[in-house]
């Protein structure tokens, strides 16, 4: 029986081609059809390779189809997605879609690699559905007369919403649909997400305004398999990285099994010794495989998605650069090595592989040690349960804001209550008060509060009319340059002394390299020949080369994570157990079991380790190694407070390592007093140094309220007499305006993002509710030895350090004396 | 205005390095200082970039209070005197001039100090030079080394990142001291540091608040 919706003449046509293409709506995707014709806004919530465009997007055109009177000519559709790469292949499907359909509708992309001759014609005449990244969008904002761009809009799609949610894209996105929707209330707006922990609130932030909204969610769910790649044998002392590169052994029949695979690693330097890796253990990969990273230089990194999605490569070693993107239909494996860091980015990295809808996404799990195999477990209770992450939305980002004010005062001003009130109807500004929005408005007329009156400020001027519009050409030019939140490192241009181009990488790292000294990029040893204006020249070389550890390369274990990860670790105390990474473990369980503890999910582990060394005190929270290095500190901080002590520190996403020479005394009473949530946040202030840090955290805000104007090689020159670091203005900004919102706002982001404030304290909370065991040891356990590696790993050399390990490793093993508090 | 200072044998002479900045050589009763960068807060003001305008006020303000403190009957400024142009901020510095009528502004030109030296003149300068030698010691923006000769300059606004425990690193700015140079740290609050290491035999004075930290080199 037929609703009415579906016998109205724009489903029917609708309905009628998917059917002459052998395809039969899901359906979600009708009910985001029937939703949007009766007026909806709303989000659909569902997994990759569902044909989640066609939910919104032939939405809009059976409305159009049953209601052509109200459509009007100029642009219907405005697709907003956070990846480049991802338009061009979305604009042609959609395209294609509209010819077989039969209708006239044009659909383009413009963003930076668009044709100025066809961005001219858009100028005059926008496509029906015009596919943009928030950047883009903002400026088509600052451009004159935008208004006769957006006049025939209907509806704004923010495709892959869940990726744009957590960042300051995200919050371009949210200005940008307010401003729009000011000036045309009857707007819809979708939103289309992967699952994620806070849909709700995900739908609640795209469209905040009054009216009627949907979330609909698919009832498919892609099948997911994750297969745990077992060392040879289990090691007792587990240490990152080593048995991961034993296990490119067995990585190999994986990838030769297999049409096309793509390896995913956590950090840049992993990606490139992985690569080298696989080289050297099967040489017929040379040609056929490639590296892929977002050091590598764009073309690139173009080909080989190209390649990759004709099915001319046979693997691709990846970073996150390839988390998202167009799908690569020969992808058929995925093996992620290390751990997944979270349950979402696990689960999105395994649906690289299997694309159609009922196909299974299979991922390879690898560990870089024989502990993360729990992690394996972890994660596939994980996904059994499909307990995925939040994202959490940024809110006052008053960076982005005052960006997006000199953004709408270019493209032809604005007035200042109107603004005022878009503003304060996004979920990011819906708390901005009075002070702050005066604030903001002053930072772009007068240059701020401090100092105002001084009339030699010419950013954002006040017209007669009470407009506030950009006079100056060169302010305007300066500024759409600097359109945008991704802020990249100072990067320098690798080329060969013979010409030819290999990459980027951070200046921080080339600056302290000498001529001669040899590194690791896009998979080839090179030599440093000199740098001349932001261009390292270099030759090819052969042995052994530094790899570069990229900066914030580090991701953290997701709380989510964490919390299985605990739980897994819990019930690999109890032999018996089904699971086989908690099976294959077992020795190294049953010596922390020995020697020390297994902690039950209601207890915390606490270790004192005395070695020849000195004394090591070890802590496994399991809160990943963000959390652990402000839990290091202050615990530190802490305990130097009932004493004098000084220690180094060392953390893993495990637990975290206190290393003194001198003895640590610490009483089971002290140590329930250090590990105490009353003046947490106080300590931790105390404890870490939250001025290096907010200037740190500056550097972007910098850039992004226009303070520091981007480095970008070739453009520098024109603004040399221009050029500070952010740490100069930070510094002068302490000295002379300390309640500058945008400082503040510094201070809140290592709050928020650095501390993990609430985590840290819902850990503390969960620490205090647990028993606390404490137990003394003579010799490095299961548990402990791979963060004292880690920590040796930052002062040696790797052969060094190869030996070095060796020696702990033997060392340990040899039967204990066993010592319980 | 807390002074410190800091007293070296260089050429043959006694000099004064204070944490103000300033170098002060007494038998001339000549300060000497480097990079002011006057005019950058106002030049980025003018770009739309909100820098606090009080910032060259204050650093000239504390110049004035130096030339009143050692009675300095010249003031030579070893470069980078204005950071662009002719601005607001460089209408304080003729201010400056004019209550010191009994102090000459001696300035060797730097690489950002494109004005005509009319203008210069006008703004109080009384003589501009590209290298100024008095003594054996010679006066110039950009460090030289020469074979016999001993140069004070500056352009580096060089300094120094120090640790300080627990797990903090201060960066400070110094005077980079070897036997025949002396590189000058920025006067102006406004500017960077370049912490890169120096090549020995130097000693590194750098300087905060409340004094002075030597980090020699051999």
């Amino acid at each position: 029986m037929k609703n009415q919706f579906q016998q109205t003449q724009g489903y029917t046509i609708i309905a009628r081609w998917m059917q002459d293409k052998g395809m039969a709506p899901f359906r979600f995707q009708e009910n985001t059809w029937q939703k949007y014709s009766r007026g909806y806004s709303g989000i659909v919530v569902a997994p990759t390779g569902f044909g989640k465009t066609f939910s919104v997007f032939l939405a809009v055109v059976i409305d159009f189809l049953n209601r052509p009177e109200q459509f009007a000519e100029g642009l219907k559709l405005l697709w907003i997605t956070p990846l480049r790469s991802l338009a061009q292949d979305l604009a042609r499907a959609m395209q294609e879609a509209i010819n077989e359909i039969g209708l006239d509708w044009t659909v383009e992309v413009r963003n930076g690699d668009t044709d100025p001759l066809i961005r001219r014609r858009q100028q005059r005449q926008m496509p029906d559905i015009l596919l943009v990244t928030p950047e883009t969008l903002h400026l088509l904002l600052a451009q004159k007369g935008r208004d006769r761009f957006f006049r025939s809009l209907q509806c704004i799609a923010a495709d892959e919403w869940h990726e744009l949610l957590g960042s300051k894209r995200g919050v371009m996105t949210e200005l940008a649909i307010s401003y729009l929707k000011s000036q045309y209330a009857g707007l819809r707006i979708w939103g289309i997400t992967a699952t994620i922990g806070n849909l709700e609130e995900a739908l609640q932030v795209l469209v905040p305004y009054p009216g009627r909204k949907a979330r609909v969610t698919a009832q498919e769910k892609k099948k997911l398999e994750i297969i745990s790649v077992f060392p040879p044998e289990v090691e007792i002392l587990p240490w990152a990285g080593h048995s991961g590169s034993r296990l490119v052994e067995q990585a190999v029949p994986l990838i030769l099994n297999s049409r096309s695979t793509i390896v995913f690693t956590n950090t840049r330097s992993q990606s490139e010794l992985w690569y080298q890796l696989l080289l050297e253990a099967w040489p017929d990969f040379s040609g056929q495989i490639a590296l892929h990273h977002s050091s590598i230089d764009s073309h690139i990194r173009y080909w080989i998605e190209d390649s990759l999605s004709k099915g001319r490569l046979k693997a691709v070693v990846a970073t996150s650069s390839l988390d998202l993107g167009v799908d690569f239909k020969p992808v058929d494996t995925v093996i992620q090595v290390g751990s997944g860091k979270s349950v979402a980015r696990f689960m999105q990295r395994a649906g690289r592989s299997g694309h159609t809808p009922h196909e299974i996404s299979r991922i390879y799990f690898v560990p870089t040690h024989s502990l993360e195999l729990i992690e394996a477990a972890a994660l596939k209770e994980a996904v059994k349960t499909r307990t995925v992450e939040d994202r959490t939305p940024v809110v006052m980002a008053f960076d982005v804001l005052v960006q997006f004010m000199v953004t709408i005062a270019l493209g032809g001003g604005f007035r200042e209550d109107a603004l005022h009130n878009t503003v304060r109807n996004t979920h990011a500004f819906s708390f901005i008060t009075q002070e702050e929005w005066q604030w903001c408005v002053a930072f772009i007329t007068t240059g701020g509060t401090i100092g105002a009156g001084y009339e030699d400020f010419h950013k954002v001027a006040v017209q007669p009319d009470g407009l506030l519009k950009v006079e100056k050409r060169r302010i305007g030019m300066l500024h759409r340059m600097n359109i945008g939140v991704i802020v990249s490192d100072a990067m320098m241009r690798v080329k060969f002394t013979s010409g030819g181009y290999v990459g980027m990488v951070e200046e921080y790292f080339l600056s302290r390299l000498r001529a001669g000294e040899k590194f690791m990029l896009a998979g080839r040893v090179l030599e440093l020949v000199r740098i001349k204006e932001m261009t390292a020249y270099v030759r090819l070389s052969s042995g052994k080369g530094i790899t570069p550890s990229w900066l914030g390369g580090r991701l953290s274990l997701s709380s989510n994570l964490s919390h299985f990860l605990r739980q897994k670790l819990a019930q690999a105390a109890n032999p018996g157990n089904r699971e086989p990474e908690l099976r294959f473990l077992h020795p190294l369980i049953a010596r922390q079991q020995e020697y020390s503890h297994i902690p039950a999910e209601d207890e915390f582990l606490v270790e004192m380790i005395h070695t020849r060394e000195g004394y090591h005190l070890f802590m496994y929270p399991f809160e990943g190694r963000l959390v652990h290095e402000v839990m290091a500190a202050l615990i530190a901080f802490r305990i130097s407070r009932l004493y004098p002590i000084s220690f180094s520190m060392a953390m893993n996403d495990y637990g975290f390592e206190l290393f003194s020479d001198s003895e640590i005394r610490l009483t089971e009473d002290q140590l329930h007093q250090v590990l105490s949530r009353d003046g947490l946040m106080q300590d931790v202030v105390s404890s870490i140094n939250a001025t290096e840090m907010a200037r740190h955290k500056f550097r972007d805000i910098a850039v992004i309220s226009g303070m520091v104007i981007q480095n970008t090689y070739g453009r520098q020159k024109n603004n040399k007499s221009l050029q500070s670091s952010a740490g100069i203005i930070f510094k002068v900004l302490e000295a002379y305006d300390p309640s500058n919102l945008l400082l503040k706002q510094a201070y809140t982001e290592v709050f928020n993002q650095q501390l993990e404030e609430q985590r840290l304290v819902a850990a503390f909370l969960r620490i205090s509710k647990s028993r606390i065991i404490y137990r003394q040891a003579t010799r490095f356990t299961p548990l402990s030895f791979p963060i004292k590696v880690d920590s040796l790993r930052q002062s040696l050399s790797s052969e060094a350090l190869a030996q070095r390990i060796q020696k702990l490793q033997n060392s340990s093993l040899k039967p204990g004396r066993k010592t319980k508090s | 205005m807390n002074i410190s200072e800091q007293i070296i044998t260089f050429a043959g002479e006694s000099l004064t390095l204070t944490n103000q900045g300033v170098l002060f050589w007494e038998k001339q009763q000549a300060l000497v200082l480097s990079d002011l960068h006057l005019g950058k807060a106002a030049h980025f003001r003018q770009n739309g970039i909100a820098i606090p305008s009080r910032l060259a006020a204050d650093d000239l303000e504390k110049l004035g209070r130096l030339i009143g403190h050692y009675q300095a009957r010249t003031v030579i400024i070893t470069g980078d005197l204005l950071h662009a142009g002719s601005n607001k901020e460089t209408d304080l510095l003729a201010a400056l001039t004019n209550r010191h009528p009994g102090t000459g502004f001696v300035l060797i030109r730097g690489n950002h100090d494109r004005l005509p030296a009319a203008q210069l003149h006008s703004l109080g300068i009384s003589a501009i030079y590209r290298q100024l030698k008095i003594n054996d010691i010679a006066f110039t923006h950009l460090p030289a080394i020469e074979p016999d000769g001993f140069t004070i300059c500056g352009h580096l606004h060089p300094g120094v990142a120090v640790q300080v425990p627990p797990y903090r690193t201060l960066r400070l700015p110094c005077y980079v001291v070897t036997p025949r140079q002396i590189i000058l740290p920025a006067f102006s609050r406004f500017t960077g540091l370049d912490t890169r290491p120096v090549i020995p035999p130097a000693t590194r004075y750098a300087f905060y608040e409340d004094g002075f930290i030597a980090i020699p080199e051999t």
